[in-house]
């Protein structure tokens, strides 16, 4: 790994089109500014870990692991082991049966 | 004029050129640049999306708006330029899904959906505050909960 020590204001140039500036340091924060081409997506690295997880996990699915047949009796009507179906799109349930919140 | 690709999980898959999608980035750490949205589960509200050049390749994916109501994107002004989307209403929205045997442990990423728009497929991050990894799909009514 490429080690540099830089001051606010200086900037650090990865190939000819990424360029980071360094724009503060204060305490343990460091604010940086980073320009680069629309063709290369920048993520904070914890979001970017989190995602990468969470696109394998779903590649993983086994094709039995999901509902094969269509939505019949209400959610509310089943029994907690048998399952709940996805309500047709036409259909939504409402919200608080369906917390966006984890 | 069909285009036809291998599956390991479900085979041969014939689709039509215009079914084909393009993500010029790929996924986020997983690749593959064209798609494929195809439904094994019809009703279920599951697709797959398939990679059309990489026979392992698939992810279960549903409309956020069909199972989140009040679902809402929001992106960064780098990814509206990267994506070339400035209208995101026009876009077709997925997220990935997890799959599990008990339904009640799925889940769903609503922090990093998929963004289709005209052919072009990107995965974005969500900005909302209000946008988990893992959203469980499917919750138990209230009293369930208690009874149980």
């Amino acid at each position: 790994m490429l080690i540099l020590t830089r001051r606010p204001g200086e900037r650090v140039v990865i190939g000819d089109e990424v360029l980071v500036t360094v724009m503060s340091v204060s305490g343990h924060t460091v604010r940086l500014g980073i320009a680069a081409p629309p063709g290369v997506p920048i993520y904070r690295e914890e979001i970017w870990l989190a995602v990468k997880e969470e696109n394998r996990a779903a590649a993983a699915a086994s094709t039995d692991a999901l509902p094969s047949a269509p939505p019949n009796t209400p959610a509310a009507e089943q029994a907690p082991t048998a399952g709940v179906r996805p309500a047709p799109a036409d259909e939504q349930v409402p919200s608080e049966e369906h917390p966006a919140d984890p | 004029m069909s285009v036809t690709f291998q599956s390991i999980r479900f085979g041969a898959v014939e689709i039509q050129p215009q079914d084909v999608i393009e993500f010029p980035f790929g996924l986020i750490g997983l690749g593959g640049l064209r798609y494929a949205l195809i439904d094994r589960n019809p009703g279920t509200g599951f697709l797959w999306l398939h990679s059309v050049d990489d026979p392992a390749l698939a992810l279960p994916v549903v409309s956020p708006h069909q199972f989140f109501a009040g679902y809402r994107l929001q992106i960064a002004a780098e990814d509206s330029e990267r994506t070339g989307i400035d209208d995101l209403s026009r876009a077709t929205l997925y997220v990935t899904v997890r799959a599990t045997p008990d339904p009640l442990d799925i889940t769903a990423n609503l922090r990093a959906p998929l963004v289709i728009c005209d052919g072009l497929g990107y995965q974005v991050i969500n900005t909302n505050e209000d946008a988990p990894l893992q959203a469980p799909l499917f919750a138990l009514p209230t009293r369930h909960k208690i009874a149980s």
